[in-house]
């Protein structure tokens, strides 16, 4: 036994570490030419949530979870979002400043955990679309669609549009090598996306949203 | 001075409603009262009624309305089927709850998942009368003419940590549920009001069926 063992534990242990790295460089990524884009054509795609209910679906590594999510724009230009369950309970209560601050309201004892609110907010911004800082965006081309490149602290935000910028086709957040998140804003109805969905790359956490009338 | 006595006034009234409720005064004959409520417990086999659920938000100034259907069959089901502005239906039959959410089903053991088993034990508790002998809360009583309030204020570490209190109205008359109203530790709260109630009328067992 003993001389199969070691060998299969190299493999088992970085076969999934190679075919992780393999498949997470985005080859889209890689073969990106620079471009000159104004990404003030984003500013039509940022949502202008004045008050938007959504029904919400959570999925979680393997468990499930469902509310409504409120999305509301306070006169001093923050953005609040309230999770909570169909019975009322809440789960979160969040709010997002224009300048980047964010602060939690509330939150259940079992989501207050730094990561998974770090996580929360990090897609939030994704969608809310509140720091395109022009001068910092960096625009690149690929397969007849363009990338508008936000630096953030950690990794970049990527905008992702068909070459004539009339179509948001898609949002990601990721790392210099790959890809973490990955959302979409669909069926714009005065400036409110009617379906939004956020998609985690590294592991199970989906979140879906679909507008509803309040 | 003179504003010292007011604001003192101000906030001993304060104090005053929020001890006792505006328009309510507290039950003096508490075990009346509880074997009055035991007995019409006693004698309601299911209830069937619609309801209006308000979820206020207090900071944002928003109110989150939905509509609804409920049924209660003794012992211990509960159908709620919310129909405006979403489709949600939840089962609570003794310790098994099933939910559906748009297409995706689930079915949950309240043993096993603590949420579920305090809505359940909550739900179960406001029909069958059996609130007053919940021990994971301190209770008061209050009433007026018509209705009682049941002031449940969590004890029990779990529900602490969800519910600032929850009020449950119920009409003095047959001793059914007007209203349940649950004050979250944020400030918001959520109340849920029945309406078209009818005790005891006939409600199939396969309403409440967990496949």
């Amino acid at each position: 036994m003993r001389p199969f063992r070691t060998p299969y534990l190299i493999l088992s242990s970085c076969l999934p570490i190679a075919i992780g790295i393999l498949l997470s460089c985005s080859p889209s990524y890689k073969q990106m030419q620079s471009a000159a884009a104004d990404a003030d054509v984003l500013q039509k795609f940022k949502p202008n949530f004045t008050v938007a209910l959504y029904n919400t679906t959570v999925d979680v590594m393997g468990n499930h979870l469902s509310g409504l999510l409120l999305i509301k724009k306070m006169p001093d230009s923050s953005t609040r979002m309230v999770f909570s369950n169909e019975m009322g309970f809440g789960f979160f209560d969040f709010e997002f400043k224009p300048d980047g601050e964010f602060k939690v309201y509330s939150i259940m004892k079992k989501l207050n955990k730094k990561s998974v609110i770090k996580t929360l907010q990090h897609d939030f911004e994704l969608i809310l679309m509140n720091n395109l800082d022009n001068s910092k965006a960096v625009v690149k081309t690929n397969e007849g669609l363009t990338y508008f490149i936000f630096p953030q602290t950690k990794g970049y935000n990527y905008y992702i549009t068909n070459q004539s910028g009339d179509e948001l086709v898609r949002m990601e957040r990721a790392s210099n090598k790959k890809i973490i998140v990955e959302s979409v804003m669909k069926k714009y109805q005065n400036g409110v996306p009617d379906s939004i969905g956020i998609s985690h790359k590294t592991f199970e956490f989906n979140i879906g949203l679909k507008r509803i009338e309040k | 001075m003179r504003k010292t006595i007011l604001l003192l006034l101000v906030l001993v009234s304060g104090f005053i409603v929020k001890g006792q409720y505006a328009g309510y005064t507290a039950v003096a004959d508490l075990p009346k009262f509880k074997a009055s409520f035991a007995a019409a417990a006693q004698k309601t086999n299911s209830i069937k009624a619609d309801f209006i659920q308000d979820k206020n938000l207090s900071m944002l100034s928003e109110k989150i309305t939905s509509k609804g259907n409920f049924w209660f069959k003794k012992d211990s089901r509960v159908r709620m089927e919310y129909n405006q502005p979403f489709k949600y239906l939840m089962i609570l039959n003794k310790d098994k709850a099933y939910v559906k959410d748009g297409a995706k089903e689930s079915k949950v053991s309240t043993k096993s998942n603590k949420m579920f088993q305090q809505i359940n034990k909550i739900m179960i508790d406001c029909m069958q009368g059996t609130t007053l002998d919940n021990t994971d809360f301190k209770t008061r009583v209050f009433e007026n003419k018509t209705n009682a309030l049941v002031e449940l204020t969590p004890v029990a570490k779990g529900m602490k940590e969800m519910f600032k209190s929850i009020n449950v109205i119920v009409d003095k008359k047959d001793f059914s549920v007007v209203s349940i109203q649950m004050q979250e530790l944020s400030g918001d709260n959520t109340i849920m009001r029945f309406t078209n109630k009818e005790i005891n009328a006939a409600i199939p067992d396969t309403l409440f069926d967990i496949k």
